[in-house]
């Protein structure tokens, strides 16, 4: 039983938090209101919309729930409260999440009562495979754990590049991991999956690059794990940050999601900073997301080997031309028809061409993109003050860059397959991200994606003095959530619950 | 009140499971008993006010006045609301302009035909931001306790009493359902089992602070005083009947600790009887969950905010079978509570209705209380979601 009219009404205001304040009385309400309530006719036309997207709220009271209704069953115990926002002015309720109440397990609601909280975009609840997935931002997290709470400020541009480049990035990983063979892999809860991934994400990065939602023009979102075979992510994460012009309750954005495996989204690199760069497309800013909760089947079965491997999660980088922290300075792509790593339509789970996906498909492509760009160039390794490959597994993307002539010190900042997995289109991309946190202004960052089926991008960026200033507005940075002490780590049977979701 | 409709008889069924009949057998049962009560016949009868709060949802029952009329063979006026409080209230205004003379005010409520879904509508029908958020039939019950424990500084010993308190709650009502063959729990609880069940569920209620699931249907004969008069020569008079309503999601209230509608509408219907709250001597509470009554016990004025628990606990230490508030008696739930009595939602207000009606004629049987004269005055609070609409009645033998 679903009604979409309905799910699309909810979603519509529980993703943002949307709300509204009085201009005559200040009295603020959680929803949209016309007029309020206090002063009737004369607010009619004087309520300004507000959203507590952005903001921290604090618990006010809360309790545990043993017993959920049955949409909720999926998520076992679970922590309920409400939750204030502008000092009381504004109350909701909501759930803790990315917390796992074990059996027997009181939780002190007294501790709990006055901490800082921050939403969560999640899934809301447990529907039929059917039906559209119902998402809310009613679901918290404590702003002293796993995600800092960063304040969502709109910087007026300073300085235009000539050369388009990312003006902002965010990574979005969970709190969950598990860990096997010296290998960590983040793990979602279990209200998580690549939507929400993608919309934390392009959050973050909206937060970091400092520029207005409005002037964002076009999102990209590649993802190879869309709990939708037809939907985009790319919809939901344009309605839910608000990119372009708001009008009603549609926004004046182009959203699309790609698809070329691990890929997907590095290839659209290109296509947002040529968005930006062309004079008569009047976009200023362009999304490009990647996320995934990445795919396996279980042990033993067919295709299981990729189950010691994936991960979860995702990143966002925003192209622009106004406050570059890193300039695009050249791209090379090249393809192939190569079946190594693939899904059919209606399969759960992946399939791969075990050592086929070795050398003439991964290293092949890759080594191609990434030598055929500094020869373009004219650069050699040395030139190069980092390296960033997909990393399917801890061994490939050492293996490749080694071959092209790279020093480890050149490429061990990206590797971060040993701390969150391969998460798929998020892999390369968070590599990206841990070079440009720690990068220093005038260097030379190369990546170089994979996407099977196959096919690779290489991309030259060139840093900016821009990306020190903009560091401060980026707390949660991919070290911050790899050495995270709030990380949780599971068992395999709870990984594998949490990773199927609710 | 002018023109002041009475109650002249009243019916119900046991509440319970009943999943051997369908709902207008229950009702049918009800309505019998209170027509054979005052020899009034289906016939007689010039509208119906009949209460449900969710059987279209429950039953996919969508036109219940279409049974009633079925079963009565009855083609008179018939309205449908949410709680037997609404259709009595309804039912007076119809009275008192002079446009019926008799009535029939029923309800009733099936729950346990889906039984696996109903907490699910139920929240949604109380409060839908807090199911988006996850939230249970329990939590705002649960919530309001913290948020008064909070308010009011409750802690260490006097957390100890409060929670007591609570439980002495459940444990009255239930030992009073004892001696009401109607009610849903004929038996004893003891502290010790509350206290436990909270432990159990690792919260600060538990099963027993909460009233349950039932079906059942109740009804009562309404009409005006000249009538009552020719009828019966123990009528049982609405001396006031008002309600209030609140937001629907709790956590948007300006005060967490109490429920403004209950204040109102007992202010309202104590204005309308034109009587204090001395006079009240037997009071049905709406207690949905044990933080309900004692709450409640505050919002109608019987004591300070605040302070109920502590009246409890005295009251309750060595009971005699009332709550005392500076000297002064109050019999609550004399039939159970929703606790005990049970609590099929679009019929509970029949119940407590039937207790007053009884209480006041002294026809309560074991339940019934004494005092020093003639009971005169009681009242019963309804409410229907979780506060969100408060319903108060007077009912007096003067």
């Amino acid at each position: 039983m679903s009604s979409e009219p309905i799910e699309r009404r909810v979603s519509y205001l529980g993703d943002r938090l949307r709300a509204t304040r009085c201009q005559l009385c200040g009295k603020e309400y959680f929803e949209i209101r016309d007029y309020c309530g206090n002063c009737g006719r004369k607010s009619y036309g004087k309520m300004d919309n507000i959203d507590l997207f952005f903001e921290k709220g604090k618990l006010e009271l809360c309790t545990l729930v043993t017993e959920p209704t049955n949409k909720f069953t999926k998520l076992g115990s679970y922590v309920h409260g409400i939750i204030s926002f502008h000092d009381g002015k504004i109350r909701v309720p909501g759930r803790l999440t990315d917390r796992i109440v074990k059996d027997g397990e009181i939780p002190d609601f007294s501790a709990l009562e006055g901490r800082e909280v921050v939403p969560r975009f999640r899934r809301r609840y447990a529907v039929d495979r059917n039906d559209v997935v119902p998402t809310i931002s009613l679901a918290f997290t404590l702003a002293d754990e796993y995600y800092p709470h960063q304040k969502y400020v709109v910087a007026p541009p300073q300085k235009e590049y000539d050369v388009p480049g990312i003006v902002g990035y965010g990574v979005y990983t969970s709190r969950f991991r598990i860990k096997e063979e010296g290998l960590e892999r983040s793990v979602p809860f279990i209200d998580e999956d690549a939507v929400t991934a993608a919309v934390e994400a392009g959050k973050m990065a909206l937060i970091h690059a400092g520029v207005d939602s409005k002037l964002v023009g076009k999102v990209y979102v590649g993802s190879e794990s869309n709990p939708y075979a037809v939907k985009p992510i790319a919809s939901k994460v344009a309605q839910v940050l608000k990119l372009g012009e708001e009008d009603g309750d549609v926004q004046g954005v182009d959203a699309v999601d790609t698809e070329f495996a691990c890929k997907a989204a590095t290839s659209m690199f290109k296509d947002a900073a040529s968005l930006v760069n062309y004079p008569r497309a009047g976009i200023n800013c362009a999304m490009v997301i990647g996320a995934d909760n990445s795919q396996a089947a279980p042990r033993g079965c067919p295709g299981g080997e990729l189950d010691l491997f994936v991960g979860f999660g995702g990143a966002a980088f925003i192209f622009g031309k106004h406050d570059v922290i890193a300039e695009v300075e050249g791209w090379y792509s090249c393809t192939s028809d190569t079946p190594d790593f693939w899904r059919r339509d209606g399969e759960a789970y992946p399939m791969h061409g075990g050592r086929f996906t070795g050398d003439p498909a991964y290293f092949k492509h890759v080594r191609k993109a990434a030598s055929k760009l500094m020869e373009q160039l004219g650069l050699q390794a040395s030139d190069i003050s980092y390296f960033v490959a997909h990393q399917p597994n801890p061994q490939f993307p050492v293996r490749v860059a080694r071959e092209l002539g790279f020093k480890d010190e050149q490429f061990a900042v990206s590797l971060q397959v040993n701390r969150f997995g391969n998460t798929y289109s998020g892999s390369s991309p968070v590599g990206l991200a841990a070079v440009l946190d720690i990068a220093k202004p005038e260097e030379r960052v190369l990546i170089a994606s994979y996407g099977s089926g196959a096919g690779s991008d290489a991309y030259l960026l060139r840093t900016t003095s821009q990306i020190v200033d903009k560091r401060q507005r980026q707390k949660a940075t991919v070290k911050f959530q790899a050495e995270n002490p709030f990380v949780e780590y599971v068992d395999y049977p709870t990984y594998r619950r949490l990773k199927l979701g609710m | 009140m002018q023109n002041r409709p009475a109650v002249v008889a009243v019916g119900r069924t046991k509440f319970g499971e009943h999943y051997g009949k369908e709902p207008e057998k229950l009702i049918e049962e009800a309505w019998l008993a209170a027509s054979r009560e005052c020899d009034i016949e289906r016939r007689d009868l010039e509208a119906c006010y009949l209460s449900d709060c969710f059987l279209p949802i429950t039953n996919k029952l969508g036109l219940e006045e279409g049974f009633l009329s079925e079963l009565t063979e009855l083609h008179a006026p018939m309205e449908v609301t949410r709680s037997v409080s609404a259709a009595l209230l309804t039912a007076c205004h119809a009275i008192q302009a002079g446009i019926y003379n008799i009535v029939l005010v029923g309800g009733i409520e099936k729950m346990t035909d889906r039984w696996s879904k109903i907490r699910d509508d139920l929240m949604l029908l109380e409060d839908p931001w807090s199911y988006y958020a996850g939230g249970t039939p329990e939590v705002n019950h649960e919530l309001m306790l913290r948020a008064y424990i909070k308010k009011y500084g409750v802690t260490g010993e006097n957390l100890d009493k409060l929670n007591i308190a609570l439980a002495q709650v459940a444990v009255k009502n239930h030992a009073n359902a004892t001696k009401n063959p109607y009610a849903q729990f004929q038996r004893k609880i003891t502290i010790d089992q509350v206290l436990n069940a909270r432990k159990a569920a690792r919260k600060p209620l538990g099963l027993y602070d909460f009233a349950p699931i039932s079906d059942g249907a109740s009804a009562l004969i309404l009409t005006s005083e000249a009538i009552a008069k020719k009828i019966t020569d123990k009528p049982v008079y609405v001396l006031g009947c008002a309600s209030a309503t609140d937001y629907l999601n709790y956590s948007s209230r300006e005060d967490l600790t109490r429920f403004i509608a209950v204040k109102i509408a007992m202010e309202n219907a104590l204005k309308m009887a034109g009587s204090s709250l001395r006079d009240i001597q037997v009071a049905e509470l709406y207690d949905q969950s044990t933080v309900m009554e004692m709450v409640s016990l505050e919002d109608m004025g019987f004591c300070e905010a605040g302070t109920a628990w502590k009246n409890i606990y005295e009251s309750c230490r060595d009971y005699k079978g009332y709550y005392e508030f500076n000297g002064r008696k109050l019999f609550t739930n004399m039939d159970g509570g929703l606790k005990a009595n049970g609590n099929p939602l679009g019929a509970t207000g029949g119940a407590q209705l039937f207790e007053v009606f009884k209480q006041l004629r002294g026809e309560a049987g074991e339940r019934q209380v004494t005092i020093d004269a003639p009971l005169k005055c009681g009242c019963s609070l309804e409410m229907e979601g979780f506060g969100t609409k408060s319903y108060v009645c007077i009912l007096g033998r003067e």
